[in-house]
């Protein structure tokens, strides 16, 4: 999870991408193994909050946030969002060749992949993750 | 963009829930989740009790142009399916009416 801050910081997507099939990897397997212990699965359960929401609704966006205020010409975040969601061509013309734009552009896509992941019947495997979390929850937790 | 956007609400608590809409809604939830898309074209307004511009529901929102208010605390517990209700995304608001 350090590293994939990391290379968030330095925007390096090749790295950001393989740290996220890496986190999402040891997740499944966390979750495939039947020896799994209570300490794994909340190691699963930090991954899991980790990639659906700390990085993609907090360090993702304050990443966008921060970056694309050097983008020239200027464009708002919600603007960008929406150029790239809707593929608006009257905005992404603009930028065809641009650097910074088409890299935050990928950036933001790679995050768009785990907002978009599913695995099993719910979104980042999270019906499975509870049953099998609530199968090892201790009689004594708290 | 209509700005009022009036109609049934239908409250989501589990991503099972998108399978059961079946006419025009106003789907309201504490987030949306990626199974939202079978329901998508019955879905004309999201209303979400989390506010951030790269959950879910802002970016389905802003894939398929449907109209999103975010950030209504307690919607999934104020609203039940079936109310009629009326979201104004100027004022940021959705209310019952009658």
């Amino acid at each position: 999870m350090k590293d994939l801050l990391k290379y968030t910081y330095l925007l390096d997507l090749e790295k950001i991408d393989a740290n996220i099939e890496k986190l999402w990897n040891r997740y499944q397997k966390i979750l495939d193994d039947k020896k799994s212990t209570w300490e794994d699965l909340n190691e699963a359960r930090a991954i899991l909050f980790f990639l659906g929401h700390m990085f993609t609704e907090e360090i993702a966006l304050g990443s966008l946030e921060k970056r694309v205020k050097f983008i020239k010409p200027m464009i708002s975040l919600d603007n960008f969002l929406l150029a790239v969601d809707r593929k608006d061509d009257s905005i992404l013309k603009k930028y065809k060749n641009n650097k910074n734009f088409a890299k935050l552009r990928d950036f933001y896509l790679l995050v768009k992949g785990i907002k978009n992941r599913r695995k099993g019947e719910w979104y980042l495997d999270e019906k499975r993750f509870n049953e099998v979390y609530d199968k090892k929850k201790p009689k004594d937790y708290f | 963009m209509n700005k009022i956007i009036s109609g049934k609400a239908f409250i989501v608590r589990s991503e099972r829930d998108y399978y059961k809409i079946k006419k025009e809604v106003i789907l309201i939830a504490e987030r949306t989740h990626p199974d939202i898309v079978i329901a998508i074209k019955k879905v004309t307004a999201i209303v979400t009790e989390i506010d951030n511009k790269l959950c879910h529901a802002a970016i389905i929102s802003r894939e398929y142009g449907i109209p999103l208010l975010m950030g209504i605390a307690d919607a999934t517990k104020n609203f039940k399916t079936g109310d009629k209700v009326m979201v104004n995304l100027d004022t940021k608001t959705i209310c019952k009416i009658k």
